[in-house]
């Protein structure tokens, strides 16, 4: 029921003959859309521990048991006790204060990736869905290519320039992942770019930049949402790796990769220090799939079964336009 | 190693890792020694049956290693219970990128080639002091000017050719003419000459107190003049084994030179060294009985073997010094005083705690295997309160932090460095860590000498040269010091020498021209019934000959 109050929410924004008011409806679409992502138990879930991550990402920036500075190398891999409760790593500084303070550096690099991937991915789908056919035609094609480098190589090639530093993994994610969103986004977007609404507003003298902020990235939004929400889970997993590999974040800086780093070399010794970092990633990753998921459900009107079966393309934004017609 | 290159490792070196992953997979890692050899054999017969044979006795080692579990090397057949066994395989980390010994750098070809394959006109023991190889005896001219160096007899080559004073003059002639690698260590040899086919004799325009030493290294080794071969993958020496297989950063199979008659014949038919770069690969090797000695071992993984009767862990001294290098010739480290406030403010007991403890205390830049080395650990103890009043005196304190940066290769992990910034925090030095590749640390610090702290494994024995060379990366730059160290070149007697460098050693540390964490002991794992494998200085050199395994009764280790 939800769902069907969304889709028609979304389906007016497109309609041609909206002018005002756009921002407040906007504001209320994306109200219910949280609320819908609540009420299913995923959903719920992955907003509690996203809450629960951006505090005490918040709380780490003025507070942690610990300085992070705090080393003491006469204790070092201790187990978890009342002044350390998740024990000390490799040079005696407790890992909670840690994984505190990595809670907000990952939370920054979530949002950067998906930042980063949400413009590029923007910029991609307008020239693919743009009416200029070698625009389009050069667009598509040069996403297909440049999707099949792999992230990791794209990575290694950035840290030649900047060093092992947290741009390398949000300029890396952020393009490889705005490909796939505009790869993905791109028939949701088409079909509105082509839809009989959008013609009529280019009839009326509107901008193309006009119409694509008006009608086709409204149209893609529920598409878009879930694939941020998973690139931003991915970005944490990539941090991970990257950090390992040396090209991520810089030693030094608080980040959940660092902890794994440092602790798995140990992980036959000392297996439960690389355990607590481990958990915090999978949960925050978990997270993040689960609210796409949610997000996918909460938009996708199939799942209500109130609209047609999806045909040749995507069902997300198949189900959206059709409506919008 | 090189006067121009003398910190540890090598980008060769460093960038073999490739074969990590495939360590622990080796389909001829069986438990059993025998069956190896076995299998090497008939590798060489047909591939296609070998392949076969591999993939199951893979799968043999791998379910025998999940049904027994850590059994160590006790899984072996009973009839080879308590005798000494013909093959020994010994884990090392760093591969050598080739066999050339003359023209390739890095210790890991020294560690594998000299002493076993190739012998020099002298050798080492474990405690780094100079014994006789090749040549049986030498006397050294009272002015220091002339070493006549007396052969030993009826020595040949591993192809049969006879070793005589002609070789030993070609081969010292070569490494000085063709600039082979350390020829500079034989600046001042102005001539080379065979007296007779068994004496030899060196000439020099300036007394040499390092030469012997190192004529027991790469510029004493011998080789065969009329001898073809590829030197990359080859090797013809005098020593007591023979190169008779090299898989490029993998293994290196070593067998016993039947021709061989110099002083250290070898005890073990076959000795096959095995690189494993990843450390827990290696634990898995030697736990698992793929390797009977794994030097080094990561000393945090081996707490769990120190109580296994099933192995002995120890830790072998050697010439590697930590070094946090200090920019003598960038403010603020001009200032004696800045410098002195961060040797006060470092708790050098607590960075080697948390190492494990194996490593020791070095006040100073000469290791205790080296001439020269006196304990300096008590010029500057931990005290904060005084490298506080340091920094006060130079300018700094609670409102006025000294922001710098620690520049190190990113092969000594990343403790070290968050251990410093926390310790120089107390200090009010705001610390930077630029963590980078080793080759980039090559380029900016030891060549550029563009940085401001550094940290670094100087793993060279008699290396204290760069103390006295104000061109160096450390931009130390103390007249008294270079003349004490020229005249410690220059004393024809070993207590001369010792003395003098003793004393530019305490000139250097007093200065605080940089400062020494600690001095790095390699900690070396055996298993039970291994015996003649020396610990100490096992990294640059490490003689096989007297290695052997004698495997434990059936049942002992389990």
């Amino acid at each position: 029921m939800i769902g069907t109050s969304k889709r028609r929410g979304s389906a007016v924004r497109g309609g041609p003959a909206v002018c005002g008011g756009r921002a407040a409806r906007a504001a209320g679409a994306a109200g219910r859309t949280l609320y819908a992502v609540w009420s299913r138990g995923g959903g719920r879930a992955a907003l509690i521990v996203i809450g629960v991550w951006t505090a005490v990402a918040l709380v780490s920036l003025v507070w942690t048991p610990w300085p992070l500075l705090a080393t003491d190398g006469y204790h070092t891999w201790q187990a978890p006790s009342p002044a350390h409760p998740l024990g000390t790593d490799g040079t005696g500084a407790d890992v909670l204060s840690w994984l505190m303070a990595g809670a907000a550096t990952d939370l920054a690099i979530a949002l950067l990736v998906a930042l980063v991937a949400a413009v590029w991915g923007t910029l991609l789908i307008a020239a693919m869905v743009s009416r200029h056919g070698a625009l389009a035609g050069t667009a598509v094609v040069a996403v297909d290519a440049l999707i099949s480098i792999p992230t990791v190589l794209l990575a290694l090639i950035l840290a030649v320039p900047l060093g092992a530093s947290v741009a390398v993994v949000v300029c890396a994610c952020g393009f490889a992942y705005g490909l796939n969103l505009a790869r993905i986004a791109r028939p949701a977007a088409l079909l509105a770019a082509r839809s009989a609404y959008v013609e009529s507003a280019l009839a009326n003298g509107a901008s193309g930049m006009g119409v694509l902020i008006r009608h086709i990235l409204p149209n893609s939004l529920p598409v878009i949402a879930v694939q941020l929400s998973m690139s931003a889970g991915t970005a944490l997993l990539a941090e991970a790796g990257l950090t390992y590999l040396g090209v991520g974040v810089p030693s030094g800086v608080p980040s959940w990769g660092h902890s794994l780093t440092t602790s798995v070399r140990f992980v036959t010794v000392y297996p439960a220090a690389v355990l607590w970092p481990g958990l915090v990633v999978t949960v925050a990753v978990v997270a993040l799939n689960l609210l796409g998921d949610a997000l996918r459900d909460a938009t996708d009107p199939a799942a209500v079964g109130s609209a047609p079966p999806a045909d040749a393309v995507e069902p997300d934004g198949t189900g959206e336009v059709r409506d919008g017609r | 190693m090189s006067k121009a290159l003398g910190a540890h490792g090598t980008p060769g070196a460093t960038t073999s890792s490739g074969m990590t992953g495939t360590a622990p997979t080796d389909p001829f890692a069986g438990t059993d020694a025998t069956l190896n050899a076995r299998v090497r054999r008939r590798r060489r017969s047909g591939w296609a049956r070998t392949l076969g044979v591999a993939i199951l006795a893979a799968a043999i080692a791998f379910a025998a290693g999940f049904a027994v579990g850590r059994t160590g090397p006790g899984g072996t057949a009973p009839e080879h219970a308590g005798t000494a066994a013909d093959t020994v395989v010994v884990g090392l980390k760093l591969a050598p990128v080739n066999l050339d010994i003359r023209r390739q750098s890095g210790n890991a070809v020294m560690q594998l080639l000299i002493g076993n394959v190739y012998e020099g006109l002298v050798g080492r023991d474990s405690h780094n002091r100079v014994v006789p190889a090749i040549a049986d005896s030498w006397d050294i001219a009272k002015d220091g000017l002339a070493y006549t160096f007396h052969l030993r007899q009826g020595l040949t080559f591993s192809n049969g050719d006879v070793l005589d004073a002609t070789d030993v003059v070609w081969s010292i002639r070569q490494m000085i003419e063709r600039q082979y690698y350390d020829y500079e260590q034989l600046d001042g040899v102005t001539g080379v000459e065979a007296l007779d086919d068994h004496t030899v004799r060196l000439t020099l325009d300036t007394p040499n107190a390092n030469l012997l030493w190192y004529l027991s290294a790469r510029p004493g080794l011998v080789f065969d003049q009329d001898a073809h071969y590829d030197p990359k993958t080859q090797a013809v020496g005098s020593g007591p084994y023979l190169v008779s297989d090299f898989v490029p950063n993998d293994s290196v199979t070593l067998t016993a030179n039947p021709n061989y008659t110099g002083r250290n014949p070898a005890k073990t038919h076959t000795v096959v060294v095995r690189y494993l770069t990843d450390a827990n690969a290696a634990v898995n090797a030697l736990t698992s009985g793929a390797v009977q000695v794994l030097s080094p071992i990561d000393e945090q993984l081996a707490a769990p073997l120190k109580n296994d009767p099933a192995y002995t862990i120890r830790a072998g001294n050697g010439s590697d010094k930590y070094v946090l290098a200090m920019n003598n010739r960038r403010a603020p480290f001009t200032d004696k005083r800045v410098r002195q406030a961060i040797r006060y403010a470092i708790d050098h007991k607590q960075i080697i705690a948390a190492r494990g403890g194996a490593d020791q205390p070095l006040g100073g830049p000469i290791p205790a295997v080296d001439p020269g080395y006196r304990d300096l650990t008590g010029l500057y103890p931990h005290d904060v309160a005084k490298a506080q009043e340091l920094m006060r005196q130079a300018g700094y304190g609670p409102d006025h932090h000294l922001t710098t940066t620690l520049t190190y290769a990113n092969t000594y992990g990343t403790e070290l460095g968050d251990q410093l910034r926390s310790q120089l925090a107390a200090i009010w030095i705001d610390l930077k860590i630029d963590y980078v590749e080793f080759s980039t640390w090559l380029t900016d610090v030891h060549q550029n000498a563009d940085y401001d702290l550094s940290l670094v494994d100087h793993a060279e024995s008699h290396d204290f040269e760069q103390w006295a060379d104000p061109t160096y990366y450390y931009g130390y730059d103390n007249p008294r010091v270079q003349e004490l160290y020229r005249k410690a070149m220059a004393a024809t007697d070993e207590k001369t020498t010792d003395r003098l460098l003793a004393q530019a050693a305490r000139q250097v540390s007093e200065d605080a021209a940089a400062d020494w964490l600690f001095a790095y002991r390699v900690t070396t794992a055996t298993a039970q019934g291994v015996s003649g494998f020396a610990a100490d200085l096992s990294q640059s050199f490490m003689p096989l000959w007297n290695l052997t395994y004698v495997r434990p009764a059936e049942g002992g280790a389990a």
